[in-house]
């Protein structure tokens, strides 16, 4: 916290930095309009400002003679002179004309920036404004749609949920298939299990990192993009870079106030729809009289008591629902600066953000800070500064299978009461249960326990960065870069004992993790231009990063409250039952060059290398080698097309390279016996036993990509796209298979399977109309085909996603869905029908005919945008959109099969009742054998609750209003905007569940790959409603 | 000079860092394989974790799975995998049966790291070796017995027992195996026992020692129906005199082991290996046990008033509790011991007409007890078959809750009797269990039959 105070005092000083009564003041344009984010420098000084969104400008100016410069990156620098006279305000217009040059952007590549134009890789770059533009829980959900091949599915509502990012695909099994996020050079602590899926949530490694501070993001795909991250880049990578001083003094600060609600609400049976129902079963069983009623009446008893238990069920109509979700209210507030001079440059940015979910009692508020300090020493070196720090509080609630909403959609039964309402009775005549006690079902009660349970998440973060740039000659840089990423992630638990019927007092539970992530690199670039024709780039470097995980667990019982809220606690800690682990450490030591050779600025290619070595394998196979070749041929330059005029800009590029994966546990290739000490007797004597089976010939996991892309700008960049084909095969695919128990174990790592991944890419740019109304549409999509194409010697249920029934089928994408499949209900009888392997119809639920029966993996998805502005205003409406995968609502087979214990969804009123009847759900029954399945196993899992799971959703829609001169007496500011926006207005889909973008919690890495669009219980995505105010000055 | 400063330059960024050591971590709370088994103590703390697994499985889990395939139990409350268990039902996702069998390869494959790693032990005498390796087999020999029994047809199924059994594991290793056929495992147990037998000591503490290897080989012939070799064997441990039937009837006792057990499992207050067994029948703290007596055993029971083991129940209504595991904390469990060898004697003699007056002595040692001397006595000139009858129905008494009675039921259907559980054939496919779904997750594995028993 010292360290924000620190930042929050740099801000005032700079704050009350001079003010004088001359100003300049004007719109910089380009042709196509207002450039927002250029730059305009009062010649020779340091005073400066960037445009704001309008383009516009303002600078205090001394009295006389003055001289401005403007630059933005792809435009030739102007220089304007003007004469002020004391008092007075000059308006000085500006348009740039484009660089010849600098067609376009810079891209940042990794250990460096290139010009997009001579990128021979395929890097999707997304701008901060698009980051920022939406409430989101962690910035990469705001990713979606944004890029053609990037899918990114929201996981769900609940406050701080992370997203799940596929880059064309998944290419790994068992291995983390995430891509690699890189922050400013330092490829960042990325675990999402440390503290597993506790209360169905995943930590999500990203949320604490402040959107605000992100000035782009850069998503590599191919293998030239990818292929300097080498061993790491097999999944994509994602670089994330944060804003950096820039000439001149800006401040920013925005503010949000909006609600959360559900997008969508389970329909759950009433107290009258559950007892009909389950009265049916009863009946269709052979039962006679009332059926008998879970914690009301037993199987066993009496007709009699049955029926008491009936009529007292029917006395109370509990809506769980209602009793778990309300509305959500969310704040948040950014301030920034951006300031430079000639030898030093800085941002600083603080940011809090209290984001409550509709979930009652959940909320993730984080407050964070960043500076960013650049200071050239002198013309040899140049020294830039990083530092964040962070703090996430995750106001925990259960989820899903843990209880909260999920309870209300499953063993919350509508008859139950929230409390007691009158005193309860035993035979005896003794009070059991007073008036007003909560109603406990197995020890649970959504609101009970939302309202006992104590939970919260604490994240501490801070990603830091020193690195120097020195010129010893000139076009030599070398860098050298030392990175420290901190990571402290607390769970608090507190368990009231009231929810045990057995004390006042609880216990609580402190689960902690932290992560230390060293990354020292250096690099040298040099720079060799051979006359106009040949330009050269040569870049080699090396990197060492090492990563240590600790955890530890502090466990009290008999107290009032969590450790963060109880002093005692706090101040006592020694006193707590401790348990501690052995950390576990990773380190990647890894040597990378590239080569970029640029022919008649027509012709460039790009060689990279890497050689990584990885703890993670043994010294056999510890080093891998990831070349990768490219080429882009700029056609536009050529002189056969300089008469097309309708053609501005026009490249053809390929690339063929190796990228790998190493992301397993850290000691999975070691065989394992367990510790001397581990106080574990038999007979009063210790014993040693094997805990991990050995592989010492694990090896990476590479893939071997082939990409070829046209890149086009047409009618002056009216018309601009990219068309891209990719074929990425990777090998060795690293599988922590099911071994058969036979061997004494139950799993073992192995490098097994083969992963096809194909696809191809459009995205589309047009300006459709420009003028004083401008109307631009975005659009993307992307096709991927995925396929195991070998996994060796193992059947589908070598590797299986969780409890998920997802299964690894060769000839089938990564992820199948491994189920029965579900034919009809049988209008004669009401049975359920299956199909066998043979393709004959059976009544007999049997293990042995799970076949598969679709997946999660979409045939296409992207997103459009498109953006009208007039005047002041504008109106953004983003659309994202996923084509063909299918959903596998796993939570269907209880609460849409056997009645049990669980209630039920309204769609099961579509059951069979009589001889005749045509209907989705087949007769009623308690008895679990009835649909063929065998007794004591109630998991219905049948290719019936596998959905399409196609939707297209209005993601994001926002008006914004830019008020131009807003004065406050004498101040006044650059830029004044107001926003509206709401988050998934509306979505169109056929699946029947709750919400087609769905990421449940996950057990592991493998889960997480094999189980995307799997649902089970998980909550809605939100809507929320938000009004925003930005301004600069 | 640019030149030198660049290849200067470059070279100190290269070679910032360049050691393979960096790269070098070893997971720290655990010992590297390669390290673990390097002494005497290392095996004999291996060995021991053999006994532990079995401690882990024969806390009623292994008595719970062949229990619930005979028709002794009611059908059990509140445990879907139980009730799979009774159903003949189970599937490769039943966890319960799953957990039981992966138990038992985990044991095996125990043993066989440490035979494969004893040429790594410098400080082991060869008669060290040879005793520990006759543990190991013995152990070994015990899970495949149990789990062929129960994972697969038995013995006699097919005349030449060529029908499919279970996975042999002899070595150590990861590699999947196929199912070998009923012949082949027992061939296996056979050898293992025989190898045990001849060098296990006579007394080894509370571990296997010859006796028990003998009288495993009672059990394994008997279930073969080879009656004579399996009254050999069991002569050898009987004659022995080292066991005698304790006066009371309660085998299952605390801080002693009961003077009957030939192999069996430890418990102390610090380390209870017996609760897993009672708290599914206990019924003194408990209103709804998950395991209760049907009302078949208490039919029988309650024939002969006077015996002393109608006290293992107490019925209420059509509820029948097992009180035969109340009040206790902890205790012993037999696993091999003397009245269940005198048992299989019994009939062994009686199926061969031969030396009946020792078969009608051995169950009158039984009966003298659950009657009082002599009030319950076999008639000296009962026939073989009359003592066949007599001896099972001890053994049927005297085994309850402990799970070997299945083998007893299947072992006669492979003899000709029209053996029925709950109406259920004594060879419908399931009452073989499932395996895991983990064993089929190499291509080959033949799974059983499901089902086909209701």
């Amino acid at each position: 916290m010292n360290r924000l105070r620190i930042v929050l005092s740099i801000f005032f000083v700079l704050f009350a930095a001079g003010m004088s009564a001359q100003t300049v003041k004007g719109v910089i344009s380009d042709a196509k309009g207002p450039l927002p984010g250029a730059s305009v420098v009062l010649s020779g000084t340091t005073t400066g400002a960037s445009t704001g969104i309008d383009g516009s400008y303002e600078l205090k100016v001394k009295p006389g003679k003055n001289v401005i410069d403007v630059t933005f990156v792809g435009y030739t620098k102007q220089s304007k002179e003007f004469t002020v006279g004391v008092g007075e305000t000059v308006t000085l217009n500006v348009t740039l004309k484009e660089d010849a040059i600098f067609l376009d952007d810079v891209v940042v590549v990794g250990y460096g920036v290139q010009r997009k134009r001579e990128v021979t890789g395929s890097i999707a770059k997304i701008e901060s404004k698009a980051i920022t533009s939406m409430p989101t829980p962690s910035f990469e959900a705001a990713l979606q749609g944004q890029a053609a091949g990037v899918q990114v599915s929201q996981g769900s509502g609940v406050a701080g949920a992370g997203s799940l990012i596929r880059v064309r695909g998944v290419a790994s099994v068992s291995a983390g298939g995430d891509p690699l996020y890189v922050v400013d050079g330092i490829p960042i602590t990325q675990d999402y299990f440390l503290r597993g899926n506790s209360g169905a949530l995943n930590n999500n490694p990203l949320a604490t990192i402040n959107p605000n501070d992100i000035e782009s993001v850069e998503i590599l795909k191919d293998a030239a993009a990818t292929g300097i991250y080498g061993s790491r880049g097999a999944n994509g990578v994602i670089l994330i870079t944060t804003k950096r001083g820039t000439q001149g003094t800006q401040y920013d600060f925005s503010s949000r106030f909006g609600i959360s609600t559900p997008a969508s609400l389970p329909n759950m049976l009433t107290t009258d729809e559950y007892l009909t129902l389950r009265q049916e079963a009863w009946e269709n069983d052979g039962g006679t009289g009332y059926v008998w009623l879970p914690n009301f009446s037993s199987a066993s008893d009496d007709a009699e008591t049955r029926e008491l238990a009936f009529k007292k069920a029917q006395k109370t109509n509990t809506n769980w629902v209602d009793e778990t979700i309300g509305v959500g209210f969310k704040q948040a507030y950014n301030f920034g600066v951006r300031k430079g001079g000639k030898k030093y440059a800085l941002y600083a940015g603080i940011s809090y953000d209290d984001n409550s979910s509709f979930l009652q009692g959940n909320s993730y508020e984080r407050i964070s800070g960043r500076l960013n300090f650049d200071y050239t020493v002198n013309k040899y070196l140049k020294v830039l500064f990083s530092t964040s720090a962070s703090r996430g509080l995750n106001h925990r609630v259960d989820v899903a299978w843990s209880g909260g909403l999920g309870d209300a959609m499953s063993t919350a039964l509508p008859y139950y009461p929230i409390q007691y309402e009158e005193d309860e009775l035993d035979a005896d005549g003794n009070v059991v249960h007073e008036a007003g006690e909560y109603f406990l079902f197995s020890g649970k009660n959504p609101v009970a326990v939302q309202n006992l349970k104590k939970w919260r998440n604490t994240e501490d973060r801070s990603i830091n960065n020193l690195s120097a740039l020195i010129t010893p000659i000139k076009n030599l840089t070398i860098k050298l870069s030392g990175g420290f990423d901190y990571m402290h992630l607390r769970e608090d638990v507190y368990n009231p004992g009231a929810l045990s019927q057995s004390s006042d007092l609880g216990s609580t539970n402190r689960y902690a993790n932290y992560v230390l992530n060293w990354n020292y690199s250096g690099t040298a670039n040099y720079l060799w231009d051979l006359g106009e024709d040949h330009k050269f780039n040569f870049l080699i470097g090396s990197e060492f990063q090492r990563s240590d995980s600790y955890g530890y667990g502090l466990f009290f019982q008999d107290v009032t409250g969590p450790i963060y809220e109880v002093d005692s606690l706090r101040e006592n800690l020694d006193a707590a039952l401790r348990t501690a682990n052995n950390p576990s450490q990773w380190s990647f030591l890894s040597y990378f060059g590239r080569v970029n050779y640029t022919l008649k600025n027509k012709y460039v290619f790009q060689g990279t290398a890497r050689v990584d070595g990885s703890s993670r394998f043994g010294r056999n196979n510890r080093y891998g080698f990831f070349p990768s070749l490219s080429a882009g041929w700029i056609i536009s330059e050529e002189n056969f097309m300089k008469g097309i005029e309708r053609i501005n800009f026009m490249k053809l590029r390929a690339s063929y390279g190796i990228t790998g994966n190493a992301a397993i546990p850290d000691y999975a290739r070691f065989g394992t016996f367990s510790q001397v000490d581990n106080g574990i007797l038999y007979n009063q004597q210790p014993i040693t036993f094997p805990l991990q089976l050995a592989n010492p010939d694990l090896r990476w996991e590479t893939s071997r990509t082939f990409d070829m892309a046209l890149e086009m700008g047409m009618f002056n960049d009216r018309v601009s796209f990219e068309l891209s084909y990719y074929h990425k095969m990777s090998r060795d695919v690293l599988l922590n298979v099911n071994v058969p128990p036979s061997t004494g174990f139950t799993n073992y790592w192995d490098n097994v399977a083969q992963i096809l991944n194909r696809g191809v890419e459009f995205a589309v740019k047009t300006r459709n109309i420009v003028g004083k109304f401008n109307w631009t549409t975005d659009f993307n999509i992307a096709r991927n085909y995925n396929e195991l194409v070998d996994i060796g010697n193992y059947t589908p249920d070598a590797v299986s996603g969780g409890t998920n029934d997802s299964r690894v089928i060769v000839g089938k994408p990564v992820g199948s869905f491994y189920l029965v499949e579900f034919s009809h209900v049988d209008p004669d009888n009401g049975l359920p029908v299956y199909i066998d392997l043979e393709g004959n119809e059976t009544y007999d639920y049997d293990n042995a005919i799970r076949k598969y029966v679709g997946d999660g993996l979409p045939d296409a998805v992207g997103g459009i945008t498109n953006t009208f502005s007039w005047k002041n205003w504008d109106l953004t409406a983003l659309m994202t959109y996923s084509i063909g995968a299918k959903i596998f609502d796993s939570s269907s087979k209880r609460q849409l099969g056997v009645v049990t214990d669980w209630n039920m969804r309204t769609e099961v009123l579509d059951r069979w009742r009589q001889p005749g009847d045509v209907s989705t759900f087949p007769m009623l029954t308690l008895d679990e054998t009835t649909y063929g399945l065998p007794s004591g196993f109630p998991w219905w899992n049948t290719s019936l609750f596998v959905y399409d799971a196609s939707y297209i959703r209005l993601r994001n829609l926002s008006l914004g209003y830019n008020i131009p001169n807003v004065k406050i007496k004498n101040f006044k500011f650059s830029s004044f905007r107001v926003v509206f926006n709401v988050t998934n207005l509306f979505t169109l889909t056929n699946f029947p569940g709750l919400d087609p973008e769905v990421v449940r919690d996950f057990e592991n890495a493998q889960d997480r790959n094999l189980s995307p669009n799997v649902t089970y219980l998980t909550p809605p995505q939100e809507r929320s409603y938000n009004l925003s105010i930005n301004f600069s000055f | 000079m640019k030149i030198n400063h660049l290849i200067i330059s470059l070279t100190a960024v290269v070679t910032m860092t360049s050691c393979d050591k960096l790269l070098e971590f070893e997971p720290g709370d655990v010992v590297i394989a390669a390290d673990a088994l390097q002494t005497a103590d290392d095996a004999q703390r291996m060995l021991n974790s053999n006994y532990d697994v079995l401690g882990n499985l024969y806390d009623g889990r292994v008595q719970n799975v062949g229990e619930l395939l005979t028709e002794n139990l009611a059908i059990p409350e509140n445990n879907n995998d139980f009730v799979s268990v009774w159903n003949r039902e189970t599937n490769f996702f039943t966890s319960f049966t799953n957990g039981v069998y992966t138990d038992f390869y985990r044991a095996v494959y125990r043993g066989n790291a440490l035979l494969d790693n004893f040429d790594l032990i410098e400080d082991l005498s060869s008669s060290e070796k040879t005793r520990m390796e006759a543990e190991v087999r013995f152990i070994r020999a015990l899970c495949h017995f149990q789990v062929v029994k129960l994972w697969a047809q038995p013995y006699n199924y097919t005349a030449d027992n060529s029908h499919l059994g279970i996975p042999i594991r002899r070595v150590a290793s990861q590699e999947p195996l196929p199912r070998s056929t009923v012949k082949e495992v027992y061939d296996f147990i056979i050898e293992d026992l025989e190898f045990a037998r001849a060098n296990l000591p006579l007394s080894n503490g509370v571990y296997a020692n010859k006796h028990a290897a003998s009288a495993l080989l009672a059990q394994v012939y008997f279930q073969m129906s080879d009656y004579t070799t399996s009254v050999s064997y069991a002569n050898e441990v009987i004659g022995s005199n080292a066991f005698t039937l304790d006066t009371d009837l309660d085998r299952y006792e605390q801080d002693a082991i009961n003077s009957e057990t030939i192999f069996g499992i430890v418990s102390n207050i610090l380390d209870i290996r017996s609760e897993g067994f009672r708290d599914n029948y206990r019924s003194d703290n408990n209103a709804n046990p998950t395991l209760t007596f049907s009302g078949s055993v208490v039919t029988t029971m309650q024939q002969t008033p006077s015996d002393a083991r109608n006290d293992w129940f107490s019925s209420d209504g059509a509820f029948h509790k097992v009180t035969r595991f109340n009040n206790k904390e902890y205790y012993n469990i037999p696993v091999i011991h003397l009245t269940g060898l005198l048992m299989i004697r019994a009939e062994a003699l009686g199926h061969l007409n031969q030396d009946l007056d020792i078969a009608i002595d051995d169950i009158n040692s039984i009966r003298d007890r659950a009657f009082g001397e002599g009030l319950f006595d076999v008639d000296p000139s009962a026939s073989g078959a009359d003592v066949v009858e007599f001896a099972r129905l001890e053994l049927w008494k005297e085994t309850l809750c402990e799970g070997t009675w299945i083998d007893q039921l299947k072992r006669r259907g492979t003899q000709g009797e029209a053996i029925t559980v709950r109406n259920a054939p004594w060879d419908c496919p399931g009452m073989a269990l499932q395996f895991p779904n983990g064993e089929t997750s190499a291509a080959g594995f033949i799974l059983n039959e499901e089902g086909g028993c209701n």
